[in-house]
């Protein structure tokens, strides 16, 4: 096994983990981040429309589900979820994510209120200082979170023998994954070509004119 | 070839077909019979009674989608056409769930694989949930009908490459295989039938039968949530129905009251128990939401030296059962094994990682050829299922303990997979496993998946099969309805999706689905008319 990845049993990790099993593990922990991250301020509404200063985000999108708080929990996350495979040029980087930060946020319209909730929740944890701290493990808060602080963030959720961190390792890589390499502009990322061309010419529901 | 639009033809002709998103007032409908859920069963069942000369409401919680809206686009189609979004998960998050929620159900978006129940499974039924008059030779007159109603033939086209794959590792290690019958007409070879069908060629429910239902005066309601049915005395009297906005997620408060002599829900192995849950419908023995089934799936990827491009071509046309059944009915799971198609949104989300490892990972999606494995369970008595139960708004969800004989299948599966795409003469291959590296020989990922740890959310599993939670049987006890899906207590109730099933099917359950809901939506026409 030593050439496996495989979770560090550091003396925290411990502590960690009978803290969360004991009296407050999974969801019951989550609700009570979540009730207190709103009662402590941090931003609890959909971002709805951004104002151009206020943020890299096209002002044109209304965001039904993201907070502010949570745009800028994906600004951090995106160039270490995505970062590689992105454009180095400063403005086209910008767009990616702020376009990826978009279909993030149509998409889990789409989810229904159940996987909302959970969702919530799990953004609430990482965007409440105490806990971002605590359980993510993340100093910084996220605007000034360096790529490598995320990366080894997410690596540690990875890793982690807590089936509670996995799963929201696999929640935030997932949503951020398929909204950047499914949109067409990066299918060529996955060497994916797109729908057979003699196919759309063909078939009526392609002929818009 | 044909691009007879028969969804939109029947739509200029007049079909009785409404948008409950454009309701604006509370109403009252009133049919022979009322059908909740438009796939393969409800499907079957509206076709049948409506061309026996009985009036049908037809009601769908998710939207009418068809040709025009079918542009082979992931993202899309994973927000209009799948459950949740295409996010649903187990309740405690570990394993997704992919299903249809759209008119045709998931008949719209699988993969058109389309088995008989396999004869083992007839009869592990009979045997053991006295359905006597299920035994294979009973069925084979219903399979034969559905599987004309539905174009069902095995795919004569040369598979591609990722489905040639698991033929060729198959043909190495001595491993039977064969070819999988296809439920398609005029088929473009085109690999987008879980996006919805571009061309009309899958005959799943949205093309055959709910267009035979619609042509035979049966009325459609899509867009409208079945919320309730209410009981009057000891017979059910009509279904309170929630009409859903346009954005498909947010009822409007829009009330629909649908009044019948007969109800039949057919609303998925995970929305009927929920239905009949929230609806309180008579469970003296607690039996509504036991017993769910899922094929449990893991998967392995390989890359190949050569180019497979796993996004094109008919997704699944090579199957082995080579270890469905070799253990016996009821031995160490058995599992079915088949080929997923790999489009980059899919991939992006199943390939667990981010960063460097992920844009390399997908980098080589052309050269990508990936092996699944469908556990069947239920047949065992480690293997009791999940168990469907309601959220605190009514929504249902499934909890779905993988025990360790399932972890046994699935560790074996691993090494057979692995295995299969080695033989085959991949380069390396991954599992699909959060501490999986890719593995550059067969011995080293022999070696390694005897180590890796079966644990929840690190295995990474999904299914695209829900079954039971609603279970046939002839003891009211241990099940909800008879082997007609006709509810034990309540007359006027029949329930026609695979939620019966007793056990899981050990292949894909679609034509399972269509010859027992054709079987009883037959009898249930003559009862009606009678």
């Amino acid at each position: 096994m030593s050439h496996l990845p495989h979770d560090q049993e550091s003396p925290s990790t411990i502590d960690r983990r009978s803290f969360l099993r004991a009296g407050l593990g999974g969801t019951l922990f989550l609700g009570t981040v979540s009730v207190t991250a709103g009662l402590s301020g941090c931003a609890t509404a959909p971002a709805g429309r951004l104002d151009a200063a206020d943020t890299p985000v096209d002002e044109g999108y209304r965001f039904q589900f993201l907070t502010r708080d949570d745009i800028e929990l994906f600004q951090a996350l995106l160039p270490a979820i995505v970062g590689p495979a992105l454009m180095e040029e400063p403005e086209p980087r910008r767009q990616a994510i702020a376009g990826t930060i978009e279909r993030i946020d149509q998409g889990i319209v789409q989810f229904g209120p159940a996987n909302q909730q959970e969702l919530r929740k799990l953004f609430d944890l990482l965007n409440f200082g105490l806990t971002r701290v605590t359980v993510a493990r993340v100093w910084s808060s996220w605007p000034n979170a360096t790529t490598a602080e995320v990366d080894a963030f997410l690596e540690r959720w990875r890793t982690s023998g807590i089936g509670l961190l996995n799963n929201g390792y696999i929640a935030l890589t997932k949503i951020s994954n398929v909204a950047f390499y499914g949109h067409p502009q990066h299918w060529h990322l996955s060497g994916y070509p797109g729908p057979p061309p003699w196919a759309m010419q063909a078939l009526p529901q392609f002929n818009n004119a | 070839m044909s691009l007879t639009d028969r969804i939109a033809k029947g739509l200029e002709a007049g079909w009785k077909v409404t948008d409950a998103s454009t309701l604006t007032d509370n109403q009252t409908h009133e049919a022979d019979v009322v059908i909740i859920g438009t796939g393969a069963g409800g499907g079957t069942t509206a076709e049948i009674l409506a061309r026996a000369g009985l009036s049908v409401i037809l009601v769908e919680e998710g939207r009418l989608y068809y040709q025009k809206d079918f542009k082979m686009d992931e993202l899309t189609a994973y927000a209009s056409l799948y459950q949740e979004g295409m996010s649903r998960v187990t309740k405690d998050g570990a394993i997704a769930i992919l299903q249809g929620r759209c008119v045709g159900g998931s008949t719209t978006v699988n993969w058109t694989s389309s088995f008989r129940t396999p004869e083992p499974t007839l009869s592990y039924w009979a045997d053991n949930f006295g359905l006597e008059n299920l035994r294979p030779e009973a069925m084979k007159p219903w399979f034969d009908g559905r599987e004309e109603r539905h174009t069902v033939s095995p795919w004569l086209t040369d598979p591609n490459v990722n489905n040639d794959i698991l033929r060729q590792g198959c043909d190495k290690l001595g491993y039977s295989w064969n070819v999988i019958p296809r439920n398609v007409k005029g088929c473009w070879n085109l690999g987008y039938c879980g996006v919805g069908c571009p061309t009309n060629a899958k005959q799943g429910a949205l093309t055959t039968t709910i267009p035979g239902a619609l042509d035979n005066e049966a009325r459609l309601f899509h867009g409208l949530r079945a919320d309730k049915l209410v009981m009057k005395q000891d017979r059910i009297d009509h279904l309170v129905a929630s009409a859903m906005s346009a954005d498909t997620v947010t009822p409007s408060g829009v009330k629909v009251h649908l009044k019948a002599r007969h109800f039949v829900v057919a609303a998925s192995a995970i929305g009927s128990p929920g239905l009949l849950l929230r609806s309180d419908i008579p469970d003296p023995h607690h039996r509504i939401g036991k017993r769910s089934f899922i094929h449990p799936v893991n998967a392995t990827v390989a890359r190949m030296p050569e180019k497979v491009d796993p996004f094109y071509g008919a997704p699944q046309s090579i199957y082995s059962d080579e270890f469905n059944f070799r253990e016996g009915v009821d031995g160490p799971a058995g599992y079915k094994l088949e080929v997923p198609p790999l489009h980059p949104a899919m991939s992006s989300g199943v390939v667990p990682g981010h960063g460097e490892e992920q844009r390399d990972n997908l980098k080589q999606l052309p050269w990508m050829q990936s092996v699944i494995a469908l556990l069947r369970d239920g047949f065992h008595p480690d293997s009791p299922g999940g168990t469907v139960s309601l959220r605190d708004d009514g929504s249902p969800v499934l909890d779905y303990p993988v025990t360790d004989y399932l972890w046994d299948g699935l560790r074996r599966a691993f090494h057979t997979m692995a295995e299969i795409q080695f033989a085959a003469g991949a380069e390396q291959v991954r599992l699909m496993h959060l501490d999986s590296p890719w593995f550059n020989s067969w011995s080293e990922a022999r070696a390694a998946i005897d180590e890796l740890p079966m644990e929840l959310h690190r295995v990474r599993l999904f299914t695209a099969h829900q079954m039971g939670g609603c279970g046939m049987g002839e003891n009211p006890q241990q099940s909800v309805v008879n082997g007609f899906g006709e509810h034990h207590h309540v007359s006027n109730l029949s329930i026609h999706d695979a939620s019966i099933f007793p056990t899981s099917i050990g292949a894909n359950p679609q034509l399972s689905v269509y010859a027992l809901a054709a079987r009883n939506s037959t009898r249930l026409a003559g009862k009606l008319k009678g």
